[in-house]
């Protein structure tokens, strides 16, 4: 086939230009499936996922691989035709940005498979309520017909006994909470009260602080007062030392200057 | 004594009970079993009698029942209810389906009768409970606190006023002790002054003899 290719090149040209076209119409149907694909798994997780939604899912996703696989052939052959020195630099350029392109939807695609697998675990599919089947025959309608009345009446008993209990374990929680609430409160206002007990303690304790520090200013003062007071007496001490010496001074002399004045008179 | 007596029963069949006080309580507790609500179906309600509240709660076909104060509230009794309530069905399981009337009295009544007590009179049977009593204790020993705090406000008082006092006797005392440091400091100026005159007196004298005469002549001249 190649050597075939290679002698008739020129026949074969007009044909060998359909390549690039397909290969570009295959990746478009691929990013026109991933966004499908994309479209459907935002609907996984609501009301609207269904079995049926999951199915689809799983076709879309083997639909976008089929097309891949394709696309990947195409785009190995298209390389290996542009190693060619007759391939124009336009084709190549072409080729390169069609792979890139290619490359980076099934970038996409993976990451939207991991999603998906996520969150088909996380979630559970809705079920849709299966119809009741219906009764065709006369007779036998005729005598479901009679039940259906007591059944739906044994139904609504039922349903308000439900309820009626309801409403009884709805009025044993309340009074429950009710009374909770108000031992709830009344520590709270015990804690109101220890708090406003701490913050008197806090201001008798500044109050007192100022008082203590009135004492010992007073304290402080006495003491140098007492201390100069010592000072003073220790120099007065002194001084009354040297008076008692000059008074003794003073009396020795006055008796000696009496005594010869009476010594000179009796002569 | 908050909950004075309880009962566990099977329907209207009695099956242990105990009473921590002389009432008629077993006949009351006869006819709120009768009347209570909604065939076999599990439930909890309040029946109100004169002083006393009849709370009843009952479960898988066993009803437990309890008189209580009016001051007990709902929550302590309830709470007393669901522990025995559980405590006999652990320990009869099924046969409390098909046994006679007061088949477990002789052994359930002094369990009944221990949680009756523990659930009457131990704080800690109710967490709200023991906190109110903890912040209870808390605010008892502030108030103590703030008194004794008060007290020493007096004692500092006292003690500022006496120190003051203090501080203007030294204050008083100094300016003293410097008054007598000066008085005798000039006593002890007049001293000297009278002994140099005196001496000077003595010399004098002394010269006017040796010189022969008041004016001194013969020394000066």
């Amino acid at each position: 086939m190649s050597f075939a290719d290679l002698e008739a090149g020129a026949v074969r040209a007009p044909r060998r230009a359909r390549g690039p076209d397909a290969t570009r119409a295959l990746v478009f149907q691929i990013t026109t499936a991933v966004a499908s694909y994309r479209r459907l798994l935002n609907s996984l997780g609501t009301p609207k996922d269904t079995p049926a939604l999951r199915d689809q899912l799983q076709k879309t996703s083997h639909n976008i691989l089929q097309l891949a696989k394709d696309a990947k052939e195409k785009l190995r052959r298209a390389a290996e035709a542009d190693k060619n020195a007759d391939t124009s630099a336009d084709k190549r350029v072409a080729d390169m940005k069609l792979a890139k392109d290619f490359a980076t939807t099934m970038e996409e695609y993976g990451k939207l498979q991991n999603l998906a697998i996520q969150r088909e675990m996380a979630y559970k599919p809705v079920v849709p309520q299966t119809s009741q089947p219906n009764y065709t025959t006369g007779g036998i309608e005729a005598r479901d017909s009679g039940k259906i009345p007591e059944q739906h009446a044994l139904l609504a008993e039922s349903k308000r006994q439900e309820v009626l209990q309801l409403d009884n374990e709805i009025v044993f929680n309340e009074a429950i909470i009710e009374e909770r609430e108000q031992a709830i409160q009344d520590i709270q206002q015990q804690i109101g009260e220890v708090h406003e007990a701490f913050k008197d303690l806090a201001t008798l304790v500044h109050i007192q602080g100022v008082t203590i520090e009135e004492i010992d200013t007073n304290i402080e003062n006495s003491a140098a007062a007492t201390k100069e007071a010592k000072t003073e007496l220790a120099k007065a001490s002194k001084t009354q030392k040297s008076n008692s010496s000059l008074l003794c001074i003073l009396l020795v002399i006055f008796g000696v200057v009496l005594l010869i004045v009476i010594i000179v008179l009796a002569t | 004594m908050a909950i004075l007596y309880a009962v566990v029963a099977r329907g209207t069949v009695v099956l242990a009970e105990h009473s921590a006080a002389a009432t008629n309580a077993g006949a009351v507790a006869r006819q709120v079993l009768e009347r209570l609500p909604g065939g076999g179906a599990d439930s909890h309600v309040s029946y109100t009698q004169d002083r006393y509240v009849f709370h009843a709660k009952r479960t898988d076909g066993i009803t437990a029942l309890c008189m209580a104060d009016e001051a007990a509230g709902r929550r302590i009794p309830f709470a007393f209810l669901e522990d025995i309530h559980g405590r006999f069905v652990k320990t009869y399981g099924r046969a409390a389906l098909t046994s006679l009337a007061y088949g477990m009295n002789d052994e359930f009544s002094r369990v009944l009768s221990q949680q009756m007590d523990y659930y009457s009179n131990d704080p800690n049977a109710d967490r709200i409970n023991r906190m109110r009593g903890e912040i209870s204790q808390v605010r008892t020993v502030m108030i103590d606190n703030i008194d004794k705090v008060l007290e020493r406000g007096d004692r500092l008082d006292m003690l500022v006023d006496k120190t003051a006092n203090m501080q203007g006797n030294t204050i008083r005392f100094k300016r003293q002790a410097r008054r007598f440091r000066n008085t005798t400091w000039w006593r002890n100026v007049k001293l000297t002054i009278a002994l140099i005159f005196l001496l000077t007196v003595i010399i004098y004298v002394v010269l006017v003899f040796m010189c022969h005469g008041f004016t001194l002549p013969t020394c000066i001249r």
